[in-house]
């Protein structure tokens, strides 16, 4: 027994006051109008709330993260399975895949490896809409008009969905690749020899095998969808513009509190945040129990 | 992973969720960061007036945007470094003011003095509002750095302290007077045969010209910094309206924003932005387009007296920086050709909570000495608030042509203040006159968001409001 | 995996190629590779800008560089800090890596194996964390790490803008996932070792570091390659808790700083230059511990 208390002291500790209780306060600091240090924050109840609600930027935020929760998963998982399948050839190449499959893994998984900041920096220069900018410059060449990746509204937050996916789906092709190399090859063999081809195949066999791993990978895509912040941020003009078409919560919480001082509302926001997390993790569990074969 | 244990970690983080509303009603935030009382003020002395501690370190912020921070490190420190040669100072620059920097206050232990500048700037509302910054009424009181028997107030433009106050007392130093309009190049204009249009038939008819002429685009902004156009438009509607058009804006009243010479600016602006603007304008940034000009790519675009020294490595050597004001609209309008927006700027404060405010606010006066003043003109190329700073100094072709504009407009100066004092509503502003520009949004609809905004700033408690 | 089983594979896999080089084959490359394309083009678009002159950047996008300038690469190092960026980026997420799994690995054993009254609400209490938005405890967390600032002693290594701090910090976010995953794989790994080796008289802590923690090996690392990503990619955190000492900067602070920096002084090829100088090193090291790190990612993640 004194083992295990000495084991866990110090992972507590920490744990405790780093993050059991920042989170503890921020709920009591969304109930003030707190601004700064030392103007003493004054309780005022659910006015920051009755605020959030009339507040159109922060609406839109949330359009946004949930538009991202339900595309970036999406998309980011029919790709990699779609890819994962080609590169084992729907299972039949057992773990060796197609030929070049190992040099496929790893291109593929190159964007992981980048950190989000470096990539929201690169990407700004190849959406620039000019001559410059490396989606525009065979665009202009053509005589076409130059798209405004960042700077068009109905255009930009595509381009930061499209960012996310880019860097996402290299992480998931891995990890269902090695899922489908895990499949037992008699089940291709056995499934081969009542005829059926390769996408048939995929959908009776790979797929079902595959869906644990596909779940886990909805819920982390669908945390990072809500916590989108970075790319954001570095990426688009006005730090989630233009006129507030890419912004997120994530932006209009660091907004609200570190740029307007607003640190009681941008805590309101961030309870509010919180509570769609919880959400999506109460719909996810509801959603997984009810197909599971329990095991 | 096994699917149990994932479901596990579901179910117990929505536990959680539920459980940590409650546990937090028994925590408090922060609240008094414990900061120590303010120091008081060294001895004063005729040599050392304000009372400067030279056993404490001063420390000093710069933004690093188009002045750099070599008139800190080559002129002013140096000043200050020789009449108290024991002070240590700590010198730093960056280009994210408020990033960096907000931390510090929050924290209770900021720098002494700061060059609170550029696109991230800190909030100067909260910060007043939370007495963070230090009355500066003692340096404008103290003798000048020059002559002993004048105070430092009458050294300099008056419009400076006033606009760095705030509900009266003086909290900001405004040192650098920065006038706007529409720059072109000179020899482009040469070349061409084109020249500076007064009303704004002229200035349409000199963009389809320049259209036409197919070489050159006619104008442009920082498509990813609104602000430089709707500057502009607000500029534009104070020559419409008067000057009480800004003054409304200002003071969040009813109806400022949906005011017609506020309208009527904005619509001759989305014109101007429905036909003649760069290709590709709305994805560039500032230096992007300057840079475009440099090259000429494009003929106009409005921006601050600043902008020589900021283009200075890439303009070429026969460009010739010149501005025009903005051109008249009707006949009518309120105030005549040569109106200009003027606005002392790039603010300086020192924070009441430092260990050495004496130090920030001496420094200061250092800065508004002749020399300070004179030298700080001619290395970063700009006008200042020091009255005859610039006697006997050379001055650069687009300065020049500034310095004169600003001769010109005399009285017809215009200034607006809301972007200081609420961050949020200008950048509100901001969104909204990119996609006025892009053609997105009316003009009508422009001017209610604007107004809506205001409104719900005027409506938020937690907000202090300022008057001018 | 065995090398047996890769190597019957790879002469299947062969073996397959021989066999049907159809169309579907040609076709399943062709995809292949318009993905492999839009991944390494910006990647190698960025590096030819690095070598590129400022009007070259400023000119046509798919032009190539007329000479080589390698000054880029001087001016961003010199002027931009990158290499002290990189440096402490290194020490920040190395540090706090390796508190992260031992103390993880720690706290998940005793959850795992060693239950007490309260144990389930311990765990419970980390694993509740993973759902939590850090951005909900930005501000207080910025008070906490000042207010640990003010500790006597050990204060000064561990308040705002200390790399201690921040590593500290990084620790307490990354022990959810940590403990949550370590704890489901201490559950499944067989007793009947460390029973053998409590018979032979060895302590609790001894049975823990020697015989557990290597048989949980496969999990060990694959979370901490997990770690190590999550940590290095921080923005946010850093962002906060770093902001006015410069030459504390990781290296996400560092280039999105670049990116702004471009903005006033307008040197687009240094800006290429570090870009590029923060992404080489990462593909180096990925490429040559590729192996390690997908299988790392995968045995943990698939168990």
């Amino acid at each position: 027994m004194r083992f295990a208390v000495g084991f866990l002291v110090l992972p507590v500790t920490l744990y405790v006051i780093y993050v059991i209780a920042p989170y503890a306060q921020a709920f009591s600091i969304a109930l003030t109008n707190w601004r700064g240090v030392n103007a003493s924050p004054r309780f005022v109840g659910l006015e920051n709330f009755r605020r959030l609600l009339e507040d159109t930027v922060f609406w839109k935020a949330v359009g946004h993260n949930l538009l991202l929760l339900v595309l970036l998963p999406v998309l980011t998982l029919v790709i990699a399975l779609f890819f994962a399948f080609l590169l084992n050839a729907g299972g039949r190449g057992g773990a060796g895949g197609v030929w070049g499959s190992r040099f496929y893994r790893v291109v593929f998984f190159f964007p992981q490896v980048l950190a989000i900041a470096v990539i929201a920096v690169l990407f700004q220069q190849v959406f620039r809409p000019d001559r410059s900018g490396m989606l525009n410059a065979p665009l202009i060449a053509m005589g076409f008009e130059p798209i405004g990746f960042l700077s068009d509204t109905d255009i930009a937050l595509w381009s930061i969905l499209g960012v996310l996916v880019w860097q996402a789906v290299g992480f998931y092709v891995v990890l269902f690749s090695a899922g489908i190399a895990s499949i037992p090859r008699e089940l291709f063999e056995a499934a081969a020899i009542d005829g059926a081809g390769g996408p048939p195949m995929f959908f009776r066999i790979t797929l079902p095998l595959l869906w644990d791993t596909i779940q886990v990978g909805w819920v982390y895509l669908g945390i990072i969808a809500l916590d989108v912040f970075a790319i954001v941020w570095v990426m688009t003009p006005e730090q989630g513009g233009p006129d507030y078409s890419t912004t997120v919560m994530a932006a209009e919480i660091y907004r609200n509190a570190f740029e307007y001082s607003k640190f009681g509302y941008a805590s309101a926001m961030g309870v509010v945040l919180f509570f769609f997390t919880i959400g999506f993790a109460a719909l996810a569990l509801r959603l997984s129990r009810r197909e599971r074969i329990e095991f | 992973m096994t699917p149990l244990s994932r479901r596990e970690l579901l179910r117990s983080a929505v536990l959680a969720g539920l459980a940590l509303p409650v546990a937090s009603a028994c925590a408090t935030p922060a609240g008094d960061g414990g900061t120590s009382s303010a120091p008081a003020a060294g001895a004063t002395s005729a040599a050392n007036p304000l009372g400067l501690a030279e056993n404490r370190p001063l420390e000093i912020w710069i933004f690093d945007g188009g002045f750099g921070d070599a008139y800190a490190t080559d002129i002013h420190e140096p000043l200050l470094k020789a009449k108290y040669p024991k002070l240590e100072i700590k010198h730093n620059a960056t280009q994210e003011i408020a990033k960096t920097l907000q931390p510090r206050f929050a924290g209770g232990n900021p720098p002494e003095f700061i060059n609170n500048s550029g696109a991230n700037a800190m909030d100067f509302g909260a910060l007043v509002q939370d007495g963070q910054l230090a009355d500066l009424t003692p340096l404008y009181d103290a003798p000048s750095w020059d002559d002993p028997t004048v105070k430092v107030r009458d050294t300099i433009d008056p419009s400076a302290i006033e606009l760095g106050s705030y509900d009266g007392t003086p909290y900001v130093l405004n040192y650098v007077n920065t006038v706007w309009g529409i720059w072109y190049s000179q020899k482009l204009f040469d070349d061409n045969g084109w020249r500076p249009p007064r009303t704004w038939e002229a200035f349409t008819a000199l963009c389809e010209e320049i259209k036409k002429a197919g070489e050159t685009a006619p104008f442009t902004y920082a498509g990813r910094h609104p602000y430089y156009i709707y500057e502009a438009i607000l500029t534009l509607a104070a020559k419409i309206g008067g000057k009480d058009v800004l003054k409304n804006i200002d003071n969040l009243e009813e109806g400022a924003w949906t005011a017609e010479p506020v309208k009527q600016a904005a619509g001759a602006f989305a014109e101007i932005g429905a036909k003649y603007l760069m290709q590709g304008t709305a994805g560039l940034d500032h230096v992007q387009t300057q840079t475009a000009q440099n090259k000429g790519q494009v003929a106009m675009l409005p921006c601050g007296s600043w902008l020589e020294n900021e283009q200075k490595d890439t303009t070429p050597e026969d460009f010739g920086y010149a501005m025009f004001a903005l051109p008249s609209f009707t006949s009518s309008d309120a105030m005549p050709y040569g109106t200009l927006h003027v606005q002392p700027g790039e603010e300086y404060v020192v924070s009441a909570k430092s260990a050495n405010p004496r130090a920030g606010m001496e420094y200061m006066r250092a800065m508004l000495s002749k020399d300070g003043a004179g030298d700080f003109m001619e290395l970063v190329s700009t006008l200042t608030v020091v009255k005859g700073a610039g006697e006997g100094r050379t001055l650069k072709p687009g300065l020049k042509s500034a310095a004169k504009a600003l001769l010109v407009a005399g009285d017809n100066a215009v200034w607006f203040l809301f972007r200081k004092w609420y961050a949020e509503l200008h950048d509100e502003v901001a969104a909204a006159s990119g996609q006025l520009m892009n053609g997105k949004l009316t003009v009508d609809e422009w001017a209610e968001r604007a107004q809506k905004k205001a409104e719900s700033i005027k409506n938020d408690s937690s907000v202090k409001k300022f008057k001018r | 995996m065995a090398d047996a089983a890769v190597a019957r594979s790879r002469s299947y896999a062969r073996r397959e190629r021989r066999r049907r080089l159809g169309p579907l084959s040609v076709l399943t490359h062709a995809a292949l590779m318009v993905w492999t394309v839009l991944v390494v083009v910006p990647i190698v678009w960025t590096f030819l800008a690095s070598v590129k002159s400022e009007d070259e950047i400023f000119g046509d996008a798919w032009s190539l560089p007329a000479t080589v300038r390698l000054d880029n690469w001087a001016r961003a190092w010199e002027q931009a800090n990158v290499g002290q960026y990189m440096i402490n980026s290194v020490i920040v997420v190395a540090c706090s890596t390796f508190g992260t799994m031992l103390l993880g690995s720690m706290a998940a054993y005793v959850l795992a194996r060693y239950p007490f009254r309260g144990s389930r609400a311990i765990y419970l209490l980390f694993v509740s964390g993973l759902a939590f938005p850090v951005y909900l405890a930005l501000t207080p967390l910025f008070f906490v790490v000042q207010n640990m600032g003010g500790v006597p002693v050990i204060g000064p290594f561990i308040g705002l803008n200390t790399h201690g701090g921040l590593i500290l910090v990084y620790i307490a976010y990354s022990l959810p996932f940590t403990v949550f995953f370590l704890a489901a794989f201490f559950r499944t790994l067989p007793g009947a070792v460390a029973e053998a080796a409590f018979v032979d008289g060895a302590s609790h802590t001894r049975v823990f570091f020697q015989v557990m923690l290597p048989m949980a090996r496969p999990g060990i690392i694959s979370v901490t390659v997990f770690n190590i990503l999550g940590q290095w990619n921080q923005y946010q955190l850093p962002l906060v808790l770093l902001t006015s000492v410069k030459d504390k900067w990781v290296l996400t602070q560092g280039i999105a700083e670049i990116s702004a920096d471009a903005g006033y002084d307008a040197d687009w090829a240094a800006l290429f230059a570090a870009l590029s100088m923060a992404i080489l090193p990462m593909l180096v090291v990925y490429v040559i511990f590729q192996s390690q790190i997908q299988k790392g990612l995968t045995a943990g993640a698939l168990k």
